[in-house]
């Protein structure tokens, strides 16, 4: 299998989630409904911080029409001091965000739900509940959290032997920092921030279940994992795995925002205790309100360079929101910060820090895009102090094969050079800038993963393929492993179905994040693949009663090897799943495997802005996303994903954030008021797809979806500084924003 | 959010249209193209028992002209406005507006009569009516009235409509030769309610200004004509120092409302750096 030569491995063939989409047909969670169902409705915190005293249900469940209500009583508790984790997740957090045990820590933390015969009974009967609160005071921000006489969230944190709101740090190191700034020629620090932005997916969380008389249950629901939702679902609820069916609905987005339950376990438990099937589906508010941003930050940036630009010692320390219970992605933030570089000397440093908002969740490179935005910025600053260009300076330290990295391994074959070089020789990076118009360029990285990923390849009786995966497709999986199966096979894609099994008709997957799906799922496709090949042969070996060795797979046929092989009309797939009872019956192959040799995944991007300097709008007015992807399996949905994570960071860097009141409410809890990039904001995104194949793996896939958001808050800001003058450190740089920086500085003139 | 509870009538002639306000008075609202109200109800800011839904009358979407004065009736479409050769010969800046009134979908439901009548501050078309002096015409059961547009409107989402009249047109007077228009507007996403904006008629006689209208939007409790600016601008030479009198001017004019947008001196901000820039297109 080689470039040359590959028939549907690069090409964009028909997207098999298309039709269905634009047609209206595709099924998403809320779509799913049965017979005799209810719904179910969620009671949240009206305060930002508050201990419950006490819940009196009895006025709700006398309610006509309510059929079951549940509290934390009904979910299973994980005690605080026993570390139980999930994935990414704590279960001790996970119990305690789904409903809100000892204290509501956010406003709309969930306190209660109920199910009734109607949306309205449901939400009626919400307001019959009783919530003794005793109000605390609350702390929104990081600062806030951080005060010596901040409000304490949870009495069970300690940090350096006192209660905090410091619930945990990460640290990375290399060389000898202090020798490494005594070295330098020039020496930058800057603070920075960031604000938490939601992952903005169209698709409210939304989930059915149903749990039968016998105990067995059904869950119908929109994630990015449904072993994940069986797993949680099975621990908060005490139902075991092997008695809940989580079926995985077409997703509407979720961008990491789906990597975690709100929904099933409530939604499973008024279902177990009404007999009747309950519908949950978030509205847009809720979705605002009590589902995950990522975090919000602060940091520290120090770097350190000699007269010709080389690095000699780099700083990052940072602060990340987790929100009301611990888990910011501070791994994220301070593993990627630097990891584009070779530095001799280098030092991340992460606190995660709770404050009383909603629960963060992960979000298209987790963290990463945090970590990368101080260090490019600083990176841009100390170009211009050495009268550097900004790609030369990077291409001077970046990261190459061999070079160990601050975070800790050795990189193999990869293209962050490659990303530099095609920056510097695009015709973008040369385009000519009008007045108030700037260009600026970043970096980034993501880790990328790997593991548990299973698939089932079956030839039907007919001679066409059914391909069972284990995760959720959201960038492009399905299309992929079609081009990559009939690649292997040698027939038409179109020959090829793929599927999403749920947890009872296929192993174990680990959920769709990390950018893991299509390098995991492809490697036990192929592995499954090769099988049947193997299978096939056997098959027109025995037809032709010669060795199954001296019969070759070629063009979607059984051949014979060569003339000493003997002479036979080649057999066809469609021919030999005619015959397959002729040999050991039906054909078909599984996978399991733990995958490993993800390796991570670098680009760099060109970003050209107009300000208005009297109404503090900025336009970006182009924008190159430049990527090493391994190999583009897909090429269109590539380029999509390099769009998709540029425009959030635009998103990002320009307009989004939580306007908080003083109670500690989010008064911008819609697409109205949050503002989200739409289309007309946004020029054409172009890209540059770079393949430099991951030597480890069957095909070259390394995973793409979450490098693009990486670089882009801070090629943004470059560029803004290179159109005005003026280095913006906080996000967003919104039109008021830049309107006071911009008086500020004409100010100071 | 869904809207609560209503009754519906699909009203057929302007009696039964009479009948069904005297009943319910200000219980009742007028559904025309539902741009604004559908959102209102869905978001439970208002809450009438009834909706009489008027689409169905006949005479009252036409737009015509005499060559004097342009003719729009209250249910005529945002595109239909749009694309009438009536509007973009006699009333240009009505043309040059409507791109920015909300997106296409809406705009083929909107009517230019409901947008008056709702009189929503942030909206286009109040303030473009203001800056084009328009007239409109109230229908009661016992006859018409007509009122100007600048005592039409009399606060927020107020106007002098009786509970039981209906906006049935509007009479603007057409272009005259030498009249120039300019239209600007500052929104977070295009197609969104102006953060600030403003629309422009008036004459260049030489270098000098003359007649000149400026309605804003998203600058006051309502609709505004700018006199203050306005008074600074008729009769001065179109240079550096008046055009700065009449950003100043504006102080006198305009009260914009603090918002998620921004404090009320930032729009003050941004309707000046407009007012100047619409000037500048006006000239051009």
């Amino acid at each position: 299998m080689s470039e040359t030569t590959n028939k549907w491995i690069g090409q964009n063939t028909i997207r098999p989630d298309g039709a269905p989409k634009v047609t209206g047909s595709a099924a998403f969670a809320a779509d799913t409904n049965m017979p005799g169902m209810i719904w179910g409705s969620v009671l949240r915190s009206p305060h930002a911080h508050a201990r419950i005293k006490s819940i009196d249900t009895s006025k709700a469940e006398a309610h006509p029409g309510v059929k079951a209500v549940v509290t934390a009583a009904d979910i299973v508790d994980f005690p605080v001091d026993t570390p139980f984790p999930l994935g990414i997740q704590d279960m001790r957090w996970m119990c305690r965000n789904v409903m809100a045990r000892e204290k509501a820590l956010f406003h709309g933390h969930p306190v209660a739900a109920v199910a009734a015969t109607s949306e309205a009974i449901a939400a009626e009967a919400c307001k019959l509940i009783e919530v003794d609160y005793e109000v605390l005071p609350h702390a929104i921000e990081i600062d806030d959290a951080l005060a010596p006489d901040a409000p304490i969230l949870h009495d069970f944190i300690e940090f350096e032997g006192k209660p905090s709101n410091i619930a945990g740090t990460l640290e990375h190191t290399k060389g000898d920092i202090e020798a490494g700034f005594a070295e330098a020629d020039v020496i930058i620090e800057r603070d920075f921030t960031t604000r938490p932005v939601h992952q903005g997916y169209i698709e409210p969380h939304a989930c059915l279940v149903s749990v039968a008389a016998d105990g067995k249950a059904t869950i119908w629901s929109s994630s990015q994992g449904q072993f994940m939702v069986r797993a949680m679902t099975g621990l908060l609820t005490g139902i075991p795995q092997s008695d809940i069916r989580a079926i995985p609905a077409e997703i509407g987005g979720g961008f990491g925002g789906k990597t975690i339950v709100y929904l099933e376990p409530l939604a499973t438990i008024l279902s177990k205790k009404s007999g009747r099937p309950v519908k949950m589906v978030m509205t847009r508010e809720e979705v605002m309100r009590a589902s995950g941003p990522t975090s919000g930050s602060k940091s520290t940036i120090k770097i350190g360079a000699k007269k010709d630009g080389t690095i000699t010692a780099a700083e990052g320390i940072y602060w990340l929101q987790a929100g009301g219970l611990p888990g910011s992605p501070i791994r994220g933030a301070v593993g990627c910060a630097l990891a584009p570089y070779d530095i001799p000397n280098g030092r991340t440093f992460g606190y995660d820090v709770v404050s009383n908002r909603s629960k963060v969740a992960a979000y298209r490179a987790p963290g990463a895009p945090i970590g990368a935005f101080g260090i490019e910025c600083v990176l841009d600053e100390i170009a211009e102090e050495l009268g550097m260009d900004p790609l030369d300076l990077r291409l001077k330290n970046a990261a190459k094969e061999g070079t160990q990295a601050v975070h800790g391994p050795t990189y193999p074959l990869m293209g962050y050079v490659e990303s530099l070089e095609a920056a510097k020789a695009h015709d973008h990076y040369k385009a000519p800038l009008g007045p108030n118009q700037g260009r600026g360029v970043a970096s980034g990285f993501w880790f990328n993963a790997g593991g548990e990923s299973s698939a089932q390849v079956n030839i039907t009786e007919d001679g066409n393929v059914v391909v069972t995966t284990g995760h959720p497709d959201i960038g492009g999986s399905r299309a992929g492993i079609a081009n990559i199966c009939a690649e292997l096979l040698g027939i038409d894609y179109r020959r090829v179905s793929v599927l999403i099994g749920d947890t009872a008709t296929i192993g174990f997957s680990n959920l769709t994040g990390g950018s893991r799906v299509l390098f995991a799922s492809s490697i036990v496709v192929t592995e499954s693949t090769n099988n049947v090949i193997g299978t096939l042969c056997a098959l027109a070996a025995k037809i032709w009663d010669i060795d199954p060795e001296a019969v070759i797979w070629e063009d979607g046929e059984a051949r014979p090897a060569g003339a000493n092989a003997g002479q036979f009309p080649p057999l066809t797939l469609e021919e030999l799943a005619a015959r397959a009872n002729e040999s050991g019956g039906p054909i078909g192959a599984g996978a399991q495997i733990n995958t490993t040799g993800a390796e991570g995944g670098f680009g760099t991007h060109i970003c050209d802005v107009e300000v208005d300097p009297e109404l503090g709008t900025v336009q970006v007015l182009r924008y190159t996303v430049l990527q090493d992807v391994g190999r583009a399996v897909h090429p269109s949905y590539v380029e999509g994903q390099m769009q998709g994570g540029a425009v959030q960071a635009i998103g990002w860097a320009l307009n989004e954030e939580y306007i908080y009141n003083k109670n500690g409410h989010v008064d911008n809890p819609g697409f109205l008021d949050y503002r989200m990039p739409v289309a007309s904001d946004m020029p054409m995104i172009d890209t540059h797809i770079i393949e430099i194949p991951n030597p480890k793996h069957p095909q070259g896939v390394r995973g793409v979806g979450e490098v693009p958001l990486v670089p882009g808050l801070a090629a943004v800001r470059n560029a803004i500084h290179d159109a005005v003058g003026v280095r913006f450190n906080d996000l967003p740089m919104s039109p008021p924003v830049v309107l006071d920086a911009l008086d500020m500085a004409e100010a100071a003139e | 959010m869904k809207p609560a509870p209503f009754a519906y009538v699909r009203a057929e002639t302007l009696d039964q249209v009479f009948d069904l306000l005297d009943e319910y008075g200000d219980e009742a609202k007028i559904l025309a193209g539902g741009q604004s109200l559908m959102a209102t109800l869905n978001m439970r800011l208002s809450t009438p028992e009834v909706l009489i839904d008027i689409n169905h009358l006949e005479g009252l979407s036409d737009i015509s002209s005499d060559g004097d004065v342009l003719r729009i009736g209250a249910l005529a479409r945002h595109s239909d406005v749009l694309e009438s050769e009536h509007v973009q010969k006699h009333a240009p800046l009505i043309a040059k507006t409507m791109p920015h009134v909300a997106h296409q979908a809406i705009r083929n439901r909107g009517t230019f009569g409901g947008s008056v009548a709702f009189a929503d501050p942030a909206a286009e078309l109040p303030a473009v009516t203001r800056a084009l002096g328009a007239i409109f015409v109230l229908q009661g059961r016992d006859g018409q009235r007509k009122v100007a547009a600048d005592d039409f409107f009399q606060g927020l989402f107020e106007t002098d409509l009786k509970e039981n009249e209906l906006l049935v047109g509007a009479e603007i007077p057409a272009i005259k030769d030498g009249e120039r228009t300019a239209f600007m507007e500052l929104a977070r996403r295009h197609g969104d309610y102006a953060i600030v904006g403003l629309a422009v008629q008036g004459r260049l006689e030489g270098d000098t200004f003359a007649d000149m209208r400026l309605g804003f939007f998203g600058a006051g409790d309502q609709p505004i004509l700018a006199k203050s600016a306005i008074a600074a601008l008729n009769g001065q030479p179109n240079n550096e120092g008046t055009i700065k009198n009449a950003q100043d001017a504006l102080d006198a004019d305009l009260d914009p409302m603090p918002d998620l947008n921004g404090p009320a001196e930032m729009k003050m901000h941004l309707a000046r750096v407009l007012t100047k820039r619409a000037l500048a297109e006006l000239a051009a």
